[in-house]
C-alpha cells in the first residue's frame, strides 16, 4: 500500500469497500450510503510538541508531515480510530475503554500467549479444568459468575475519584459495537451464556454485535454501573461496565480443521501438554465515544 | 451526546454523469510489422483474425481489433467457386443482421452507402471488410468526428508499415459530431467520407457504428475510381506474399485470413477518441465548527488526558486523514483518503468533497 503523493494540492482517493462491493453486486438495495465517519488512522499525537520552543505555530509541524497511506479496501483495516463530535470544547480529559484485569475472566491472564484462552470442547477442558483462567467453551454456563468485563471511564482522578464523581451524561458508553471473528467463536450472553445474534456478518466473516444498554442488559451488570462500579481499573468518574463471554464456533469444537488451516501448536495452560490453537482478537468499540479496544483469544484443543 | 458519525442528507448528496474522451492512435506499425505478426492470432475456423498490441502468448497483450471480410449472397463475387464462399456470406448476413437488422419479412437487410435503408440506393454489399475494435479501446462509445484511418491503396507495401508513398487513402467521419444516423438496432453510425471538404454519397466508402465500435468499409477503398464504379485498383499486390490483381479477384480467390492479412498491411494508421459515461456519486462530508474536533485515536489520550490540550481552555484539535462512507447498519461501503493530514479544530468548518465513480 503505497504513500499517496502530497507534493500539491490535496487530492481524495476513494475506493469501495469489500463489503460495499459485495453489496453493490447484491443489488438488493443494501448499498446506500447514509452517513459519513472522518478518521485518523495514521496521526501520532504523541509528536504534538505543546513546548516546542517556536511557539503554537509549530505544535503540528511532525503531524502535519505525516505521510497518508492509499485507501484500502477492506473494510476492516480502516478507520480503527476516528474523530469525535463533542459540542463541548472544554473537555480536557476523555474517557477510555479498559480491559478489567482485577476482576472477572481477565484477572490473572498472561503466560506467553498473553491472551484469554478458550478451551473448545469437553476433552479440552478435562485435561486443563486445574488451569485457570480459561472460557469452558462447552460449559460456558459455569463462566457466568465472572465474564470478561470491559470498563469505561477516565482512568485517572484529576477531575475527581470515580466514587464520589460521575462521568458526565454524554461520555457514557451506551452502545458497544464487537467484532468476531464468526468461523471461530461467538459472542455469548454473560448471564444466561446464550449466543447472541450478530448484527450481520461480513464478506471476510467478521461477525458484528450491537450490544446496547437498553436492548441488552444481561451485558451491563447491574450494581456495577457508574459510580457502583467497582473491582475496576480506573481511577476517576466510571462509565458503564460491558461483560461478555465468548464461545468457540461449532467447527473448532467438532473438528481441527481449521486449527489446521489457520492455528498453530504449543504447549496448553499447563505449559506442558501439545495443544492445537488459534489466536485471534475481538475488537470492542464504543459506539458514542469510538474508543476501542483489542480483546486477545486463543482458542485451544486437546490433543 | 458524543458520537462518530454524521448522517448525510439529501442536501449532501449528488449525481452526475460526465463524459471521458481519450486518444487512441494505432500506427501500421502496431497492427503489422513491429512484431511480425507474433501480435496477430489466426483461428482454425478461419473466420477472422485478432490484433494485439504486444505478442500475443503474453499477458501483457491487450486486444485491439479484429479484421474480417465478407459479401452479401446477392453480390456479384458471390460465387459458389469462390473460397471459403459460405464463410463470407455468414460473415456479412451476422454482420449485417447486428448492426442494420431485419425487414418487416424477418430478411437481413444490407449496409447502405448513405444511411437511408428504406429508400433503397446503393447497397455496400461487394466485397466489405469489417474492423471490429476491443471494448478495451473504444470503452463506451467512439467519440462522433473523431475517426480517422488511412489506407495504402497503391503500390506494394514493405514488411514494416507505415509507407508513405502508396496512394494513401484517408477516411473519416467527417461531419459526424452534429450529423448521424440513428436507424440502426446497434445504436448510432455515421459514414466514412474520403474527404472531409465536401463530402457526397460517391465519397461515403464505409460505416462507422459509434456504441458497437465497428467500422465497415467497402472494398471500394481500394479502388481507383468513384464507389462502386467497378473493381479496378490502383494496387498490384494487397499484401506481402499475397499477390493479387484486384481487391475482387483478391475477395474470391483467398480465405478471410489472408484478406483479413492483406487489409491489416495496407492500413497506415487509424485514430480515433472513445468516450467513457461515468456517472458520480458525489457526497459533501461537511464538518461543522463544534463536530470532529476529538480523536479516538489511542495515542490521542495520555492516561485520559488529551495530549493537544494544555488546558481546558485550549481549543481541541485533532487532524482528518480519512473519510469512511457507512450504510446505516455501520458498515463501511466507501474509503476516501487525504493525501495529507487536514486540521480540524474549532475555528474551521471544512466540506470535503468524496466523489464515487460508477
Amino acid at each position: 500500500m503505497a504513500f499517496l503523493d502530497n507534493s500539491g494540492d490535496i487530492i481524495l482517493d476513494a475506493v469501495l469497500t469489500d463489503t460495499g462491493r459485495m453489496r453493490l453486486a447484491k443489488g438488493d438495495g443494501s448499498f446506500k450510503i447514509a452517513k459519513f465517519a472522518l478518521g485518523d488512522d495514521e496521526i501520532n499525537y504523541e509528536l504534538f510538541d505543546k513546548n516546542h520552543p517556536s511557539g503554537s505555530a509549530y505544535y503540528d509541524t511532525e503531524i502535519l508531515q505525516t505521510p497518508v497511506l492509499e485507501a484500502f479496501t477492506n473494510n476492516t483495516s480502516v478507520l480503527k480510530s476516528k474523530l469525535l463530535s463533542i459540542s463541548r470544547t472544554n473537555l480536557l480529559y476523555l474517557p477510555v475503554m479498559l480491559k478489567n484485569t482485577l476482576s472477572g475472566k481477565l484477572k490473572n491472564t498472561g503466560g506467553d500467549c498473553n491472551s484469554l484462552i478458550v478451551l473448545v470442547d469437553k476433552t479440552t477442558r478435562d485435561q486443563f479444568e486445574t488451569n485457570r483462567p480459561y472460557l469452558r467453551g462447552d460449559l460456558l454456563s459455569d463462566d457466568t459468575a465472572d465474564p470478561i468485563l470491559i470498563d469505561q471511564g477516565i482512568a485517572n482522578n484529576a477531575i475527581g475519584n470515580g466514587d464520589d464523581v460521575a462521568l458526565d451524561a454524554d461520555l457514557v458508553e451506551t452502545q458497544y459495537i464487537i467484532e468476531i471473528d464468526n468461523r471461530l467463536g461467538y459472542l455469548a450472553d454473560p448471564t444466561t451464556a446464550t449466543a447472541a445474534t450478530p448484527s450481520f456478518v461480513d464478506d471476510d466473516n467478521i461477525a458484528s454485535y450491537y450490544i446496547s444498554t437498553t436492548t441488552n442488559t444481561n451485558f451491563f451488570p447491574s450494581g456495577q454501573q457508574g459510580t457502583a462500579m467497582s473491582g475496576d481499573m480506573l481511577a476517576g468518574p466510571r462509565g458503564s461496565r460491558l461483560a461478555l463471554l465468548v464461545g468457540p464456533s461449532t467447527n473448532l469444537a467438532t473438528s481441527t480443521y481449521l486449527f489446521t488451516q489457520l492455528g498453530s501448536t504449543s504447549t496448553g495452560p499447563d505449559a506442558a501438554t501439545a495443544v492445537k490453537h488459534i489466536d485471534t482478537t475481538i475488537r470492542i468499540t464504543g459506539a458514542t465515544t469510538g474508543y476501542r479496544v483489542d480483546l486477545p483469544i486463543r482458542f485451544i484443543k486437546y490433543p | 451526546m458524543a458520537t462518530t458519525f454524521k448522517t448525510l442528507t439529501a442536501n449532501d448528496v449528488t449525481n452526475t454523469r460526465t463524459l471521458l474522451h481519450e486518444a487512441i492512435p494505432l500506427t501500421g506499425t502496431i497492427v503489422s510489422g513491429t512484431y511480425t505478426d507474433q501480435n496477430v492470432k489466426t483461428y482454425t475456423h478461419g473466420m477472422f483474425e485478432s490484433t494485439f498490441d504486444y505478442p500475443f502468448l503474453s499477458s501483457s497483450a491487450n486486444h485491439i481489433i479484429d479484421i474480417t471480410a465478407g459479401y452479401s449472397s446477392t453480390s456479384v463475387v458471390s460465387s459458389s467457386t469462390a473460397i471459403q464462399n459460405s464463410k463470407k456470406i455468414n460473415i456479412y448476413n451476422q454482420m449485417a443482421s447486428v448492426l442494420v437488422g431485419h425487414d418487416v419479412t424477418g430478411g437481413i437487410q444490407q449496409f447502405d452507402q448513405d444511411g437511408n435503408i428504406a429508400g433503397g440506393g446503393t447497397k455496400i454489399e461487394d466485397a466489405v471488410f469489417f474492423m471490429n475494435f476491443s471494448r478495451l479501446l473504444t470503452k463506451d462509445e467512439i467519440k462522433k468526428g473523431s475517426f480517422t484511418t488511412t489506407f495504402l491503396t497503391g503500390g506494394t507495401p514493405s514488411t514494416v508499415q507505415p509507407n508513405t508513398n502508396h496512394s494513401a487513402l484517408t477516411l473519416g467521419d467527417y461531419g459526424a459530431a452534429t450529423s448521424y444516423y440513428v436507424n440502426s438496432p446497434a445504436g448510432e453510425y455515421a459514414i466514412l467520407y474520403t474527404s472531409s471538404a465536401t463530402p457526397n454519397a460517391n465519397s461515403g466508402r464505409g460505416l462507422l457504428y459509434y456504441q458497437a465500435g465497428v467500422a465497415v468499409f467497402s472494398g471500394s477503398v481500394f479502388e481507383s475510381g468513384a464507389a462502386g464504379a467497378g473493381a479496378v485498383l490502383d494496387c498490384t499486390n494487397l499484401g506481402p506474399g499475397f499477390p493479387s490483381a484486384s481487391f475482387q479477384n483478391l475477395m474470391t480467390g483467398s480465405t478471410i485470413e489472408i484478406l483479413a492479412a492483406s487489409i491489416r498491411n495496407r492500413i497506415q494508421n487509424i485514430s480515433f477518441n472513445n468516450t467513457v459515461e461515468l456517472n458520480s456519486s458525489i457526497y459533501f462530508c461537511r464538518a461543522n465548527n463544534n463536530e470532529f474536533n476529538y480523536s479516538s485515536n489511542p495515542t490521542y489520550l495520555n492516561s485520559s488526558e488529551i495530549r493537544v490540550k494544555n488546558t481546558t481552555s485550549d481549543n481541541p484539535v485533532a487532524y482528518i486523514t480519512t473519510v469512511g462512507l457507512y450504510s446505516s447498519d455501520n458498515e463501511l461501503l466507501a474509503v476516501a483518503k487525504l493525501s495529507e493530514p487536514l486540521k480540524k479544530d474549532p475555528n474551521t468548518e471544512l466540506t470535503i468533497r468524496v466523489r464515487l465513480d460508477y
